[in-house]
């Protein structure tokens, strides 16, 4: 089998679980008892009003049209209106996407860089004290929820320190935009950036530098880094040069699926220091049975998952020439 | 209190006994024949109460009488669930025995109707009616809709008064405790605030008469969620009618003590003899945000709106036959009098500029930001999540005192820390007793005490043939612990109830009604007069 015909059939496979994703949504968020008027019953005079709320929602039609109708919705690329904010579901998403794909991207790149860097260091300096600590100090943050490491750092820095803002994304009462450059290159988020972003980073940063150890012990035995060794080339070198280098394959797909996993944010960190992002969002439209936002929510987290799953195949075919397609 | 009775003591021992004698004849299991003479066992109570994640006070609380109903013989089928499932399965489905929810106090609800009328009169008995228990009794009826009818004050007072009175007798609902108590703000930043009647620092008087210190023209206010909508067209909750009460105004207001007191309309209605027509008169060279004169048209126009397009309020405009104008006057012909009249329609209706509105095709759809009101703030923008803006409307009859007012929503711890970091200035929800005790150990802080008028309460669904006796419902009601709930539970705040009208509402609150206060040997008692009897094993069962 060629190259060509293997992308092929894993962009048809791509295809399948992604219907496969939609329709279990659609089930699962039908069999969740209530619907995006329950909230409400209270606050409804009459059933009747409730009624006619339903009935304008399409929720009283019989659940093979309203899946039929959702999918026709899917594939012009539309989610619809949001059932608790009635409006467009892609005005609601896009600026608290744009929000967490800022955070956790930064969350990330920080995570991965110094996880890289810790991790072939520690594989390096086998058996040191630097090595056993830092893998305790790594299971620690591994194991910490992520609140609490979030509460710690506000304890120090908010609350002891007083040198940075507890939580937002900007000064309040400042002008409201949706300019990207406006938005996000100011000193004022930059300040409300670094706690959410650092609370990830030391949450994230375990893989990459586990990872990262484990790999280097493996490329370590191998013969060629003894020979270079033996050719008389400075440690640094041989370390970041040869084995180091060699050791990131396995990475290459972790930092894919955690690209993709990104993409829902952190609900836990959004909460906790009040990040209008998406993850908060997906959560909250779940428990208000608002599907559209709920579905498409899910739907780009679930797609860039599995793209990013893709691509991390596709990346480390042409990465390691003895990997083999099948 | 634990009450130990005689009963439950001989229980204890007639169990053990039980035990004891079938172990010494070795045949443990065997009736020993003390039984015989009893009925059918009572059924399980299926008892539906929030989760601890969706609601740790009331959680805490469910468990607390589940463990009581078991101590004098009930099985209790403990059913814990988030929020909308609660509601969906309790009030729609109506699958309960015994359900724990809570209704919110606004202003309209400070006027008794809502509370005697919707909640407990067998119209309102069908799925998703707010007389979940199904409590359908006629002579309660009759009295429920005399006091909507009756205008007089001090005769409609009598009819309210029985109305509760009867409603501690027959116990459709056990209301437990009006869950008022502190909002915190930040004292340095604001020189006073004016918490109000069952809403606190959310309350209209508050955020059109809090004093902002020297230099302060911001005001920051947390709450724990977002606005859902600004269009009273669509489903709306409590929090989005507390902020379009502010971009838009209405001929009345409640004012802080809950009566109605004229707005935008010069004085109290004028109202007919037979109570049947309502005449206002608004005031001359009031404003819209945008210039334009508000008229005795747009008065006119917004109660037609309201009357064809708002879920909510249409309601409350059934009653109306016709409306007639004339100069600033205008007139509301009902097809019956109405006593609620003034609170559920005039203090609620907003008036809308009809040189916008007219031209929008379909106004429950309108979502945007074109947000023109006439009321004492303009509003300015709005990201969902992130936050409101609103500015002081200069040309208000009564503008407030704030230049600035920013709404924050986000999740209520957060925001609690931030008020701590004072970073934002009020926090519409209530602390939890922890936080409390830490913000009033700081001197920047302070707590804003208010009552409310909503209720946390035990609904009986009568439907059902073994909740269908008055005896049981009332034991049920001496297990709730009701003191425990607000003074170690809530640390204090709240005020315990028995009635469905708070005692903050003076005017209409019966003190006189029967009290159910935790006592298990009352409880024991109520069961003993309706027949029931225990078994050998403790369980409760039907007489013979």
């Amino acid at each position: 089998m060629g190259l060509r015909e293997y992308i092929v059939r894993r962009i048809l496979q791509l295809v399948f679980t992604l219907w496969a994703f939609v329709t279990l949504l659609f089930v699962l968020f039908r069999m969740v008892p209530g619907d995006p008027t329950t909230r409400f019953v209270m606050e409804y005079p009459t059933p009747e009003a409730r009624e006619q709320r339903i009935e304008e929602l399409g929720l009283n039609e019989p659940l093979h049209v309203q899946y039929i109708e959702y999918m026709s919705q899917l594939m012009r690329g539309e989610f619809g209106d949001s059932t608790h904010y009635r409006e467009p579901v892609s005005e609601l998403i896009f600026p608290l996407f744009l929000n967490t794909i800022v955070l956790m991207f930064t969350a990330l790149i920080i995570a991965y860089t110094f996880g890289v860097i810790f991790g072939a260091a520690m594989g390096w300096l086998r058996g040191s004290r630097f090595e056993r600590g830092g893998i305790v100090a790594t299971l620690m943050a591994r194991s910490s929820p992520e609140f609490w490491i979030g509460v710690i750092l506000v304890w120090i820095f908010v609350f002891q320190l007083g040198v940075l803002p507890r939580s937002g994304i900007g000064g309040y009462g400042d002008e409201l935009t949706m300019n990207v450059i406006d938005r996000y290159v100011n000193v004022d988020f930059l300040r409300h950036l670094i706690l959410p972003a650092l609370t990830g980073a030391i949450y994230y940063m375990a893989t990459p530098a586990l990872l990262m150890r484990n790999t280097m012990l493996e490329v370590l035995k191998a013969d060629f880094i003894e020979i270079k060794k033996a050719e008389g080339l400075p440690e640094r070198t041989v370390l970041y040069k040869h084995a180091a280098r060699n050791s990131v394959l396995p990475l290459v797909t972790v930092v894919a699926i955690a690209t993709g996993a990104a993409m829902g944010g952190s609900v836990i960190i959004e909460t906790v220091f009040n990040w209008p992002g998406i993850g908060r969002e997906m959560v909250a439209s779940v428990t208000r049975n608002d599907y559209p936002v709920a579905m498409a929510a899910f739907f780009l987290m679930g797609t860039a998952v599995i793209v990013m799953n893709f691509v991390a195949d596709l990346a480390y075919l042409y990465l390691d020439p003895r990997v083999k397609y099948e | 209190m634990r009450t130990n009775s005689r009963r439950s003591f001989l229980r204890s021992v007639g169990a053990t006994g039980a035990v004891g004698t079938a172990a010494l004849a070795g045949c443990a299991g065997v009736d020993t024949g003390a039984d015989e003479d009893l009925g059918e066992p009572v059924p399980e109570i299926q008892f539906v109460f929030q989760t601890a994640g969706a609601s740790p006070d009331r959680n805490e609380l469910g468990h607390l009488v589940a463990d009581n109903l078991e101590e004098i013989g009930f099985e209790v089928d403990r059913q814990e669930r988030e929020f909308d499932p609660l509601v969906q399965q309790s009030v729609v489905e109506q699958d309960f025995d015994v359900s724990l929810l809570g209704w919110g106090g606004t202003p309209e609800r400070i006027d008794p109707h809502i509370f005697l009328m919707d909640m407990h009169h067998s119209d309102f008995s069908m799925e998703g009616g707010r007389n979940t228990p199904g409590y359908n009794n006629p002579e309660y009826d009759e009295i429920a809709e005399m006091q909507a009818q009756e205008v007089d004050e001090d005769a409609r007072r009598e009819l309210v008064f029985e109305a509760q009175q009867m409603l501690s007798e027959d116990q459709p609902r056990c209301y437990i405790a009006n869950e008022g108590g502190d909002h915190p703000y930040n004292s340095e930043r604001l020189d006073s605030v004016n918490p109000t009647l069952g809403e606190g620092l959310n309350g209209f008087w508050n955020f059109l008469e809090l004093e902002p210190a020297d230099g302060v023209d911001e005001v920051t206010f947390g709450y724990g969620a977002d606005i859902i909508s600004l269009n009273p067209m669509q489903d709306l909750a409590t929090p989005d009618r507390q902020f379009i009460r502010l971009i838009y105004d209405q001929l009345y207001r409640f004012g802080e003590d809950g009566d109605p007191v004229p707005w935008l309309a010069v004085d109290e209605p004028e109202i007919s003899d037979d109570g049947t027509a309502f005449t206002v008169e608004i005031r001359e060279g009031h404003t819209f945000h945008d210039g334009e004169e508000v008229t005795i048209d747009d008065v006119e126009f917004s109660f037609e709106l309201f009357a064809e397009h708002s879920p909510t309020f249409q309601t409350y405009l059934e009653g109306i036959e016709e409306m007639e104008t004339s100069g600033n006057e205008i007139t509301f012909h009902l097809d019956e009098p109405d006593a609620t009249f003034v609170s559920n329609a005039l203090a609620q209706i907003y008036i809308f500029p009809e040189h916008i509105w007219a031209g929008i095709d379909d106004p429950t759809e309108q979502g945007d930001d074109e947000y023109i009101g006439s009321g004492p703030f303009v509003f300015e923008d709005w990201e969902r999540e992130v936050e409101m803006q609103l500015r002081r409307f200069d040309d208000h009859f009564q503008p407030p005192n704030v230049e600035r007012l920013i709404r924050v929503p986000g999740d209520a711890g957060t925001l609690i820390d931030q008020i701590e970091a004072h970073e934002i200035d009020m926090f519409g929800n209530e602390p939890t007793p922890v936080q409390a005790e830490r913000i009033a150990d700081d001197p920047d802080l302070g707590l804003a005490t208010f009552e409310d008028i909503g209720h946390v309460k035990l609904s009986y669904n009568m439907r059902r043939d073994h909740m269908d006796d008055v005896h049981l419902r009332r034991a049920i009601s001496y297990c709730v612990p009701k003191e425990t709930f607000v003074e170690d539970i809530r640390g204090g705040m709240g005020t315990v109830t028995h009635s469905p009208i708070a005692q903050a509402v003076e005017n209409w609150h019966n003190p006189d009604v029967r009290q159910y206060h935790e006592n298990l040997e009352a409880a024991e008692e109520e069961l003993e007069a309706g027949g029931y009897e225990w078994g050998s094993d403790g369980r409760l069962y039907y007489g013979e």
